[in-house]
This record gives structure tokens, sequence and C-alpha cells, in this order.
């Protein structure tokens, strides 16, 4: 193994609604090394220039004088990933990322193109193949969810924006997926138990707790009679028989017998029409966010440990993918001591699963303790969840927990356009 | 003639309409096939003279597709001048049937009806639907989604559709199970409308069940589709059944699985897994089910098993046609008569049902019940020894306060009748609440809470004697609100880390069973102030998570749905 780092500090850029954190490792002789976890965006802050993201870029490469050690893209929302998108000419900020050339760029094993739906897949893989292709006929739902989002003005304001809002961040990035498929010298497509294999040259241990596999999930899964792939299957497939194509029109069942198009139906039939649009409305957030969900469990679940000290980066892994790690036994032990904590899915409910929080040790409700838990949260206030039914996101009751009892840091205290990271510097024994 | 021609048209007299209206339907989906062309049938709903839509006075369908925004042409049924409906999709291709959204408007307003119409012949009386209105909303087309459901709110069925793994576009309201199980939904809902407040996971559990008990049994009284599925078996070229078919499992493995299957290839996202399970289920596994959605599978399979071991007792008492034979016909027909007196029998016990808070031992109860009213002695065919049997493999048993045999025990005490009046008891719900506030001690009527009389209906049927029966049934509900501190002086224990100030509804509420001379027959009650009852409903609601968010009506079937395909 590679020297120990003696020090290790982490930026956590203002991204606004998504993840950017730089992990720079300092060793004896002052040379570095530098992992990227995450780099997103799907609403930047009000007060930031349009140049946000390149600005991150270039500040990446200047911070890591050009050489990146690994990239880990958690998984493949827009707000975790965005960032890694190419565009022509080389000028976008996903060039400049590919231009600081990751030894590794490491992903959840949904990501491997081995298994992607078109690809031929070794036989004893076909479920986890499966698995993959519901996950990526997910974005024709998050296609219809945005368009509903963006133009069905009959629905209700705060709908709409939860639609267009959920859609918008499951929608499919080409782009970043392809680029962080070349970009590295090595892929690694990880599921919990696996050898994080990055680590070795840092000096650390990185253990790698989720997401699970089909079949791990299966195993703690409760009576589950028939396989919920399944299920998003025919989600998906739903979703496809009324998806609009790309000019917005959408096709009719039964072009000859339509009556009307609207916008002015006829008065018999005004009541229904309002209230099946409601209806579909509802049905449509409904679906999305249950996607939404499966999506954020394909997060890698990482602890980097080193020196003593170690970190939790869970990308936005709900409950789901918790239950698997949190079912093992050295897991509860690695959690247990865990010092800095990347707070999970910007601060939803479902994302710090209480059995998790009361896990960790080092909470303290004394501000003045040195040991007391570190927590970086990257968040944005309304735009995500709905205070109504308490699914806001950060979650108001999460934020005064995690206020009490360790040192929050949130990018929602980055304003303006001078001040985009916060650095938290880590000493290590 | 020429008098007769003055006086002609005479049309207000009853005896000159018809009374039913024939419809072409699709038997039970577009994938059960015979000879390469979808099982179609023809069946009989109330007649009367449809607006387009088809709209009539208790259906109004109205073809709306929210997720392409466009509203189809309505439906047209002409009345022919013998004063039936001319139904223009009688022998129709199979394109023409499912390519055409006239056809799919009149399949679900036909089954609609017809599910309607049952529940009006079994308990003698209209039936009102569980959301405001008479004429519920049907939209066939409503979204592209893979679900179907009633919502009270939204005063409507609402049926999906979905493209299957070809690409070929899948219609929920072409399928006679759906429409059918989403009806009684409705139903239900208006006979009974606090089995949709939460409460345990017997009662949530217990609309999926029962909605699910009257599709199937339904679709097993449609003739063609059981001779369909018991065609292979078949001899004689299909006149003819050999003996060895006729056991339970060889019934249960071409009936059951066979119905199973069919329905699996295409609606199993919606329907068709829930219905393989609970056929599937064995009695061991039933007892280890708790959550809502697996629940009413348990209901289901203890139901279908009766049913198969009833069907099973009435075969051994037919003759055979020649050695080791029988009639097919005949072994249809059995089926299709044990299946319509059992869904008579769920029906009409949902009279003999406590208004709120049900669970499975009272609906067994109340089935037992309603078949001793009719049938005093059961030795012939043994209906009710077979439920109970069947019920209890299941892990079900009539609940303690029930006589022997499982029926309800008859009301002995000493009540005063002096004080209100005979007619007024037949119909009048002030009248009632007279009676219940007279008589509250005897009938453990809480004096605190606030106590309303929902219904009061009558009940006719024919008796054993041939002679007509009048039953006044009423329902009353019982609500006490209060804060969780003060649950212990009715006993109650308080879910732990309950806080002391959060808000608690009891509900509590029983079926009041007048006889033909207004006499309290039944008094089928869950008393508001039964601590182990309300402890136990406060326990479930509170661990899983009710008191956390604010209720959500509109999407409770929606949701219910979803789960039951996701799992």
């Amino acid at each position: 193994m590679a020297k120990s780092p003696k020090q290790v500090a982490i930026r956590t850029y203002q991204v606004g609604f998504g993840d950017c954190f730089l992990l720079s490792f300092l060793y004896d002789g002052n040379s570095e090394k530098h992992v990227l976890v995450d780099f997103g965006t799907t609403k930047l802050p009000p007060d930031a220039p349009k140049s946000r993201m390149m600005d991150i870029a270039r500040d990446i490469e200047k911070r890591t004088k050009g050489a990146l050690h690994a990239v880990v893209a958690t998984h493949r929302h827009q707000d975790h990933v965005s960032g890694f998108a190419t565009a022509d000419g080389g000028k976008g900020t996903g060039d400049v990322i590919r231009k600081l050339k990751p030894a590794y760029v490491v992903q959840p094993w949904t990501e491997d193109p081995k298994l992607a739906p078109d690809a031929k897949a070794p036989p004893e893989r076909k479920g986890e193949q499966k698995h993959i292709a519901a996950l990526s006929a997910m974005h024709d739902v998050a296609r219809q969810s945005l368009t509903v989002g963006r133009q069905a003005r009959h629905l209700d304001k705060e709908l709409r924006g939860q639609l267009a809002f959920l859609g918008e961040d499951n929608i499919g990035n080409p782009s970043a997926v392809k680029n962080l498929m070349t970009m590295g010298k090595k892929a690694l497509y990880l599921c919990a138990g696996d050898d994080a294999q990055f680590d070795e040259d840092l000096g650390i241990k990185v253990h790698v707790l989720g997401p699970p596999t089909v079949k791990q999930s299966a195993a703690i899964a409760k009576q589950r009679s028939s396989d919920p792939n399944e299920f998003w299957q025919f989600r998906a497939a739903a979703a496809r028989a009324a998806t609009p194509p790309v000019d917005g029109k959408a096709v009719p069942l039964f072009p000859r017998f339509v009556l009307s198009r609207g916008p002015s139906y006829p008065i018999e039939a005004r009541w229904l029409v309002y209230h099946a649009r409601t209806i579909q409305g509802d049905q449509l957030l409904e679906i999305v966010r249950a996607l939404d969900e499966a999506m954020n469990n394909t997060s890698v679940i990482l602890v980097f440990e080193m020196g003593g000290k170690r970190l939790l980066f869970p990308g936005d892994a709900q409950i789901e993918n918790w239950q698997y790690a949190l079912g093992k036994k050295e897991n509860q032990e690695l959690l247990a001591n865990v010092n800095l904590y990347k707070v999970g899915h910007h601060g939803s409910r479902n994302a710090t699963p209480k059995s998790l929080w009361k896990l960790f040790k080092n909470r303290s409700t004394d501000k003045s303790n040195k040991k007391r838990l570190a927590a970086l949260m990257s968040t944005l206030e309304h735009k995500h969840g709905s205070e109504k039914n308490n699914s806001e996101v950060p979650r108001r009751t999460l934020v005064t927990e995690l206020e009490r009892e360790s040192n929050l840091f949130s990018t929602q205290a980055l304003s303006g356009s001078s001040s985009f990271f916060h650095e938290t510097v880590v000493p290590l024994t | 003639m020429a008098k007769a021609k003055a006086t002609a048209a005479p049309v207000s007299v009853r005896r000159d309409f018809p009374h039913t209206h024939r419809f072409t339907i699709i038997a039970q989906d577009p994938s059960i096939r015979v000879n390469g062309r979808i099982l179609t049938t023809e069946i009989e709903v109330p007649a009367e003279e449809l607006a387009p839509g088809p709209c009539g006075y208790r259906v109004n369908v109205i073809d709306y597709d929210a997720s392409t925004g466009v509203l189809y042409s309505p439906a047209v049924h002409k009345l022919r001048a013998d004063g039936r409906v001319h139904d223009p999709f009688a022998e129709k291709s199979d394109g023409h049937l499912t390519g055409n959204p006239h056809f799919h408007a009149q399949n679900a307003y036909a089954i609609v009806m017809k599910t309607l119409a049952r529940f009006e012949f079994a308990l003698g009386r209209r039936i009102p639907w569980g959301s405001s209105g008479h004429q519920l909303h049907v939209a066939p087309h409503a979204f592209a989604d893979s679900n179907a459901f009633y919502s009270k709110e939204d005063r409507g069925l609402f049926f999906g559709y979905f493209a299957d793994q070809r690409g070929q576009p899948v219609f929920t309201c072409l399928s006679h199970d759906i429409v059918a199980h989403e009806t009684t939904h409705a139903l239900l809902d208006g006979l009974r409308g606090r089995y949709m407040e939460p409460s345990s996971p017997e009662q949530a559990a217990f609309h999926e069940g029962f909605a699910d008990i009257v599709a199937l049994l339904s679709v097993f009284s449609l003739r063609d589709v059981v001779a369909v599925l018991l065609t292979p078996q078949a001899s004689d070229g299909g006149k003819s059944i050999a003996i060895k078919h006729l056991t339970a499992g060889a019934l249960k493995s071409s009936v059951l699985f066979g119905l199973a299957e069919e329905m699996g290839q295409a609606l199993s996202a919606v329907r068709g897994e829930a219905l393989r399970r609970s056929v599937k289920l064995s009695p061991g596994r039933a007892r280890s089910m708790v959550e809502e959605h697996d629940l009413g599978e348990v209901l289901v399979a203890a139901m279908l098993n009766a049913f198969l071991a009833i069907w099973l007792s009435r075969l051994a008492q037919l003759g055979t046609t020649r050695k080791g034979m029988k009639s097919l016909n005949l072994v249809i027909e059995e089926g299709a008569r044990v299946s319509d007196h059992l869904l008579t029998m769920a029906i009409r016990a949902l009279d003999y049902c406590p208004p709120t808070d049900i669970n499975f031992a009272d609906f067994l109860s109340a089935m037992l019940t309603v078949d001793h009213e009719v049938v005093p002695d059961d030795s012939k065919y043994g209906y009710r020894d077979t439920l109970l049997a069947s019920f209890r493999a299941y892990g079900i048993r009539p609940p303690s306060s029930a006589d022997k045999g499982g029926v309800w025990q008859h009301c002995e005490g000493e009540l005063q009748y002096g004080r209100t009046h005979f007619d007024s008891m037949l119909r009048d719900k002030e009248e009632i609440f007279r009676f219940l506030w007279e008589n509250r001690t005897a009938l453990a009527i809480t004096e605190k809470g606030y106590v309303e009389v929902q219904t009061v209906c009558p009940s006719h049927r024919i008796g054993p004697d041939g002679f007509i029966l009048r039953e006044t049934i009423a329902e009353y509900v019982e609500i006490l609100t209060l804060r969780a501190d003060e649950l212990k002086k009715l006993g109650i224990v308080k879910p732990k880390d309950m806080p002391d100030w959060r808000r608690i509804r009891l509900f509590g509420g029983g079926a009041l069973v007048f006889d033909e001379y207004g006499r309290l027959k039944y008094q089928i009650r869950n008393r508001i102030e039964n601590a182990e009852r309300q402890t136990k409903r406060l326990r479930y609601l509170w661990n899983n998570g009710f008191f956390d968010a604010p209720p959500d009506e509109k999407g409770h079937f929606a949701k219910l749905h979803r789960a039951r395909a996701g799992a």
C-alpha cells in the first residue's frame, strides 16, 4: 500500500440542488491526490452566475493541478452527473474534467455497459440486466412527467413544479454517461462488499456498502412473491403507451373517433375532464417519485477510512439501499465511528434512516466537543417535495436534528458570486 | 281495428317494456380465445333508454383520455321497434371490438350495470354508489397507466391502458374481472361507507378481498368461460367429462389456475398476479400474512376453496351419462349455481356486518347467519359446514360473540318499543335514533360520543316457505374524539411514543336487523368502548405511520392496487 495521507480537505461546491465534493489527500512532501465525488445540478442557486458550473470545473482543474486520481459518480441522476456532460468543441464542463485524466471512474454496478439493455449479458447476470432495463425505461416516464409539468396549465402549480423537477432530474444525460464511461483509465462498477480498488494508491481503505445487487437485496426482501422489477417494467411500458413523441403532440388511441382535443370540451364532459386530469397528474407524480427513489437507491455508498478518521459518502441512497448495508454487523461497527457524514439526498427524510443516525457515536449536543460529528449538506430549498405532506427537502426536522447534534455545513450558507465553495479540513493521525 | 288504432300505444303499461337489454361483452378479457377468436358473451342488464355515452340512470360513460388530452365521441345506442336496444357489436370481428372505443364504452357500461343489478337482486332494494350522485362516471381510457380504480371524490371509475411487452395496447376496461372489481368497490362503499376509514389491516384488506370475490364469482357464473376452461378435459365432442377430471385437485388446476394463467398473460401488472397468489395460497402460509394487500388474498382463497368444495359435493349427487362420465353441461351448470349462490350470500352478508372496523371473522358469521335465515336446513349440500371448514383452514373462525355454528346471536334482551312507531321505524332515521336512545343501556350505546343513524333500508327476499320476507336494516355509528392522554380513562392503552396531545378518533357502531314485525332480531355491533379492539387498532395505525401524514382518501385504491401489483 502507498503511504498514508496526513490530512484530507473536502471542498463542498455550491451547485444549488445537486452534489459536488472534491476530496484532496495531502501526503508528506506536500504531494496531493484528488477524488471528485459527483458533479451535477438541476437548479443553480438564484444568485449564481450562469457560468457557475464552468467556474467550478476550472476550480477543480486548478486545485488538482490537472490530475484527478478518481471520479465517483454515485448514481446517474442529473443533479449528480450533469457536470460531466461534454459539449461541441470541447467547451463543456465534462471536457474540463475529462482532461484531468482520472485513473479510475467509480459508478454503481447498474451502470456497467456489459449489462446495458441491448448488450449480450452472461446468462447468470440476466436478472441484473433486467433491473437495469427497467431503470433505463424510466427515462420515458421522466420525459412525460417533464412535458406534463411544463405544459399542463390545468394542473395545480405545485404539482406541475414537482412533475417538471422530478422529470428533469430523471431524464437521461447520454453525454455525461458516455463521458463517464470512457474518461477513466479504469472504469469500476461496484456493488456492496466489492473491493474499491482505487483506494490502494491513496494509502487509505475505502469500504463499499452499497448498492446491493438484485440478489443481495432479494435476500432482505420479506416474502416477495414476485419480482419487483416486473413492476417497473410495466410502469415504464404503461407510460410508453402514451408518451408524446418529440414534437410534443400526443397520438390518440383511436384517431377516427376523436371528438375534441380541447381546450374547450363539450359541457357535459367537463366535470369528468377536470377530474381525470387532476387524477392523471397525481398518478404521474406518484409513479415518477417511485422511479426517482429507485434510481436514488442505485447510489454507491462509500466509507473512506484513513488515519483514524471515517468519512461517509452515501450519494442519495434511501432506505431500501441502506437496509442491506445496515443489516450487516461489520458495517454497523464501521458506521458507528463515522466522523464526517455527507448528508444523503440533500437532506430528504428517507435518505438518513433513523437507524443510521442513531448509530453515529460522534453525535453530540456539545458544540465545543472536538470529536463532534461533521455533516456536509448540499441542497436548495423549495425544489423537491412539499411541506404540505412533510416531504420537503431538506426536511425541517432532519435539519434541526443535524444542527443539534453535529457541526452542520449547508451549501445554503454560500451565497453571492464570489465564494462558491466551502473547505473542511480533517487532520489525520 | 280502427278502434284498436285509436287507443294504440299505451306505452306506459309496464308489461309492454322489455325489462332487460342484451349487450355483447368480452367474456373475461381479450386474452381468452376460442379457435383463435376472442371469447365474447351476451349479458342482460336492466333496460333503460340510453343517452349517448352510453349514459343511463346509474352510469355515465365519458371517454376522455387525460394522457393524450383527447375526448372520444360517445357510443350511441338506438332502440329497435320492439323496445329492445340495438347492440351494434353483436357478431362483430375481434378487430372491430378491440379497435372501437364505442365497444369499450359498451363493455364497461354493461359490466358495471350487471354488477349493480347483481347487488340489487341479492338485497332486494336500490343500492347507492359510495360517491355522491346517482350516476357514476366511467372513463374507459382515463390515462396511460397499468392501474384502474374507484375514486369516491372524483365520483367515478377510472380505467387505464398500457402497452404490453410487444408494444400492443392492453385495455383494463375490457377485462370483466377488473370492471366488476372496481364496480364492487363503489357499491361496497355505498353500503358500508366506513370501511374506507383507517382501522385494521383486515378492514383495509376487506375491500380488496370482497371486490375480488364478487369479480371472480361473477366470472364463474358466466357459463361460456367455465366451458372454455374445461374444454381440454372434455370428451364426446365436448358433451361429457370424465369423473377423474372432477376432483378437487383437478378442478383447482383446470378452472382456478386456468383462469389465473389466462388473466396473467397481459394483465398481471393489474390483477393477474393477485389471483394467482390467492389460488396458490396454502393455508399454512396464509397465517403468516399480515400486509393489507396480502390479507385480501387470504379471504379470496378461503372463499374459492369453499366454492370448489361445494361444487364437488353437488357434482357427487349428479348422475353419470355413461360409465365414469358426467354431462359437461350439467357440470358447468352446477358450478354456475354454486357461484351464484355464494355470491348472493356474500352480498347479503354485508347487511349483517358491523358498519365499522370489519374483520374476516365478522364477515364469516354474517354469511352463515344470512344463509341460516334463508335455508334453515343445511343438510343437503352443507354450504355452511363447508364454509366454516374452508375459512377455518385459513385461520378465520367466527367471533367468540357468535352463536353455535358461527351464526350471530339473536337479540334477546327486553327492549322498549312503546315510544316509537312501527311505520316510522321502517324508513325514518330519526325514529331509529329514538329507538336507540330509549334502549341505550340495553343496546350499549355510548352517551358520551357522537351517535348517528346512517341508513334505514328494507331488505326483501323470498323466505324458505315461498313467502316474501321483509326485514329492515339500519346502521348506526358512534364516534368519540379525545386526546391521547384520555385514552386510559376508557382502559385503552396508548401506543408507545404517541404524544399526549394527539387527537384521536374512535369508531364504533352496529347494524340493526328488524324482523317483519319491527322487532329487533340482530344487533351486530362493535362497541366503541371495547378497549382491547381500540388498543389494537391504535397500535396498528401508529406503527404503520397513519398519524405521520394526513389521510389521503383520494388515492386510496390507486395506491392499494399499485402496492398489490408491485408486491
